[in-house]
């Protein structure tokens, strides 16, 4: 079986709950790292704007980058369930290595702000499945704009939409994820992105 | 007393059901993990629910970081540098009560009552026992003292519904957005400002409603929601809506029977807008050249909102902010009003529902403390009757200075025309150094006082100018119960204690308490919290069992598309609306009697009186709150600040005439201060308008220079001639720093 996202683009209103409430659940303190990452896509000219938000955590890609990179395997694919994770133990060090963030083209994995920080990154909250709960992301949306699952189970739901504002689908890696994209309908150009949190502008 | 003992450290993981209860207003329910007496996580308190609007939002799930933050105030404090420095040391709570028991004393036997002044208002918790009422009692029992009046948020709101409807209870449930054809969100971003209202939008958006939403700002909401945006210049939204009524009644759109049967004055009102009576057609032409927007948009729009029945327009309070804001208050009631938008399904009585519940939850605020409380406050021998017009806020405080003219009433005093020289100031759930008025003033004023003291939980900007800070706890220390507010889904939650209250911090019951017994007070408190909490769910009439609602943490009071003024619209004989003429009222008779030019018997546009420094500040600056932070509470937790840190929103036009570039640092500045902040160069702006979002915390360097963005260093503290705070009518000019 292979785990991942759906993301209903046209229900998320960029209001960062996913972001905080995963950093809560999984302990991760404020600093450079985040196992969700809001994205906010400005678009258009003054008064024809288009806004739409991405929110990106790891999509467990069929074939992750990441793990073909990692010089130590320290990161694996689940067999079972497809959720790929790291052995933070194993993992050599953003100053020694970030092979593995290098390679994947959604920045899912992660580094703190310590020294030699080791990479982290969202696990799709594996003990949260162990309890038959969604990830905390999903349960906490306000909009639930989000969901989590087989990726068959929801492509059969919501349809197989590889396609959203701000998002670029990898053939090669294959992320598990489905969207309902919000749509630019008059192909307005790209003015300005910006990634929560940290405010890291883009264009 | 509070405690620092643990009950019983145990390593399992146990869950507590509770709320928040900032001054969102949202209430949302908190599933709190409790390990070995420490708060570990959160999480929503039934994810299995369908219920939309339940789940909690970023700020819940950054409680945690609130509970224990490093800012924290853990103990008693006395200043040691100066005011305003943040200098401070540690001293015992005896010292702390004694000192403070004294200065009331002190300052009660020198100067008298009236010059102890309790600043505060009801957003430090939005709950029916812990709060500003505390010390409110303690204070009218020991003699009195001078308050506040005038509700900052949304006085103009309330003006204006008492004028036209008699009542301030004027919006429909959100449940009832399903039934509109039109939704216009008229300044208003419920997405960040009542973020409960969101899925109900959405909701009526897939239904098939049209959402227009006019604001400077291309916002949360607009992103999310809107078919149309219609960019408006500050401060001119009264223009508009008037140019609009031009459109109805000149081709003859308007709806003549509920006009007719329900209204007075349309007459009046008509002679104004075709310019019977000033010579001005109030023609979209005119309105263009005021507000920014073409006049085949304002057209367009009011041929929409006439002929789309029905249609709801949800006008919010931040136009209403505003130099003359109560006149684009009154006249978007007006334009529901001739279009026969109010009483019905899908409707709305154009004014966003000002202080009160729905009858489902008919609990007022009580004097003072802007939310429903069981704690009984007793009456201010040192009442001073503020000069409300009739149409003010006179379930709110009614006495004393208004909310813009405290830092005026320290400084200037009797001399100035105040009832009182002041010269202590007691603040509570409060931080009126950064939300009200004209920053750098109240600081100078707060210096002149001899004596300050304040309750916090952090080092805020006004908590640096205390003289002794006593540190109190949150709401998930204590228990409490808490109500859903204003145009929210109507919901009451139990505020169950989580953990024991930490380090060194009370309640301010706790803290009035001792005071009260240093005071020879002896009758301030005869219950236990859970007394008084049984009393408080005794009041309600949705609360039929205490334990339960303790037990299961919410109770939701049924949606019912609740309409306001529906029966006066189904049976008018026997439900005449509560106005003096039993109609609405687009001429007010009560208006005219008051003979005040500036407060016309119709809705009339004046220009505000900031135009003329327009040449030297050229750039209008507004501020409306942010998704990250509830006013300025939350401002200080890490995972929130670094979502969206502070930035000064200005279009790429303004930007680039000034060498500003995105992510730069821009300097702020008008005669009130300066400032310091990064740039937002986006085009969700309008050219000429720049935005700071409220709340971010006052923090002036060693020149002056605010360099924390707080939108209140610009702002002036005169207030509307209805009493709204006009904070939106503020101008500045911004330079590459």
């Amino acid at each position: 079986m292979q785990t991942g996202f759906y993301f209903d683009q046209t229900r998320c209103t960029g209001c960062f709950t996913c972001v905080v409430a995963c950093k809560d659940w999984h302990d991760v303190p404020a600093g450079p790292a985040s196992w969700m990452r809001v994205t906010t896509i400005e678009k258009g000219k003054y008064p024809d704007v288009f806004v739409a938000f991405l929110a990106t955590p790891c999509y467990h890609c069929l074939e992750p980058a990441c793990v073909d990179v990692c010089p130590v395997n320290a990161i694996t694919k689940r067999a079972k369930d497809g959720i790929v994770v790291v052995d933070r133990e194993a993992c050599l060090g953003r100053d020694k290595c970030q092979l593995c963030l290098e390679a994947c083209p959604y920045d899912a994995p992660q580094f703190g702000a310590e020294e030699n920080a080791k990479m982290q990154k969202c696990d799709l909250c594996l003990d949260r499945w162990a309890e038959h709960k969604k990830p905390i992301c999903v349960d906490g949306c306000p909009m639930r704009a989000l969901d989590a699952g087989s990726i068959k189970e929801l492509r059969a739901k919501y349809g197989d939409s590889r396609e959203a504002e701000g998002f670029v689908y990898s053939e090669k890696f294959t992320p598990s994820i489905v969207f309902k994209p919000k749509k630019d309908t008059k192909g307005l150009a790209v003015q300005r992105i910006e990634v929560a949190p940290g405010c890291r502008i883009v264009s | 007393m509070p405690s620092r003992k643990r009950s019983k450290a145990d390593d399992k993981v146990r869950t507590v059901l509770t709320s928040c209860t900032c001054d969102c207003g949202g209430r949302c329910t908190l599933k709190v993990h409790v390990k070995g007496g420490m708060i570990v996580r959160v999480e929503n308190a039934d994810a299995a629910s369908e219920v939309l609007h339940l789940r909690g939002c970023a700020r819940g799930f950054a409680y945690r970081q609130r509970v224990y933050g490093s800012d924290r105030l853990k103990y008693p404090m006395r200043r040691v540098g100066a005011r305003g420095e943040g200098k401070f040391e540690r001293i015992s709570w005896d010292e702390a009560l004694d000192t403070v028991a004294g200065e009331l004393k002190r300052v009660k036997a020198t100067y008298g009552p009236a010059a102890i002044f309790y600043i505060t208002v009801g957003a430090g918790s939005n709950s029916m026992l812990h709060g500003p009422a505390a010390t409110e009692r303690l204070l009218n029992l020991f003699g009195g003292c001078t308050k506040n009046w005038a509700v900052i948020s949304c006085e103009g709101p309330i003006f204006a519904a008492q004028a036209t409807y008699g009542g301030f209870i004027t919006a429909n449930t959100p449940d009832d957005y399903i039934n509109s054809r039109l939704i216009i969100l008229w300044g208003w971003n419920p997405v960040e400002a009542l973020r409960s209202n969101a899925p109900f939008l959405k909701r009526a958006k897939d239904a098939g409603a049209r959402i227009v939403c006019v604001d400077p700002r291309y916002h949360l909401s607009a992103a999310f929601l809107a078919n149309q945006w219609i960019p408006i210049r500050p401060s001119t939204d009264a223009a508009m809506l008037i140019a609009m009524a031009y459109v109805i009644i000149k081709e003859g759109l308007q709806d003549q029977a509920f006009i007719d049967a329900y209204t007075v004055g349309f007459d009046r009102y008509k002679d104004y807008v075709l310019g019977k009576e000033d010579g001005i057609a109030k023609t979209p032409a005119w309105a263009e050249a005021i507000t920014g927007v073409p006049a085949a948009t304002i057209a367009d729009l009011a041929r929409d909102y006439a002929r789309m029945k029905p249609a709801a327009l949800v006008a919010g309070w931040g136009p209403g902010r505003t130099a003359y804001g109560e006149q684009y208050h009154r006249a978007s009631a007006v334009l529901a009003a001739i279009t026969g938008n109010v009483g019905i399904h899908g409707g709305y009585p154009g004014i966003v529902a000002s202080l009160g519940y729905t009858p489902a939850q008919p609990l007022l605020p009580i004097p003072g403390t802007s939310y429903p409380c069981v704690f009984p406050l007793g009456d201010n021998p040192a009442e001073h009757p503020a000069p409300l017009t009739p149409f003010n806020s006179w379930f709110y405080s009614t006495s004393g200075i208004h909310i813009c003219k405290l830092a005026d009433a320290i400084l200037r005093g009797k001399a100035g025309g105040y009832h009182t020289d002041l010269k202590m100031a007691y603040i509570t759930n409060a931080n009126p150094v950064n939300q009200y008025t004209d920053s750098n003033k109240m600081a100078r004023a707060l210096r002149e006082l001899e004596f300050v003291v304040v309750h916090e939980l952090f080092m805020t900007p006004t908590a640096k100018f205390a003289d002794i800070l006593l540190p109190v706890n949150t709401a998930l220390e204590r228990n409490d119960i808490s109500t859903s507010w204003l145009l929210t889904p109507p919901l009451y939650t139990y505020v169950n204690k989580a953990i024991d209250p930490i380090y060194e911090s009370k309640t301010d019951i706790e803290i009035c308490e001792e005071l009260a017994d240093r005071l020879g007070i002896t009758n301030y408190n005869d219950k236990t919290e859970d007394e008084w909490l049984r009393e408080a769910a005794k009041s309600v009439e949705a609360i039929k069992d205490y334990d339960d609602l303790k037990r299961k943490g919410v109770l939701e009071v049924e949606l019912s598309e609740y309409v306001p003024f529906k029966e006066q619209i189904e049976d008018p004989k026997n439900n005449p609306f509560p106005t003096t003429s039993g109609k609405i009222e687009i001429y007010s008779q009560t208006l005219a009697d008051l003979n005040n030019p500036q407060l016309p018997p119709i809705p009339k546009y004046f220009e505000g009186w900031e135009k003329p420094l327009i040449e030297k500040y050229p750039l209008r600056l507004m501020s409306a709150h942010a998704h990250t932070h509830v006013k300025s509470q939350f401002h200080n937790i890490p995972w929130l600040r670094e979502l969206e840190p502070q930035r000064l929103w200005i279009n790429p036009i303004d930007a680039r005439a000034r060498g500003i570039s995105d992510g730069g640092l821009a300097k702020v500045f008008n005669d009130q201060g300066q400032m310091l902040i990064p740039a937002r160069v986006t085009e969700r702006i309008m050219p000429g308008v720049t935005f700071l979002p409220d709340g971010a915390w006052f923090a002036p360097d060693e020149n002056g220079v605010d360099r924390g963005g707080c939108a209140n260093v610009f702002t002036t503290d005169k207030p509307s001639p209805g009493g709204a705070f006009a904070c939106n009518s503020s101008l500045v000019q911004v330079e590459k720093a």
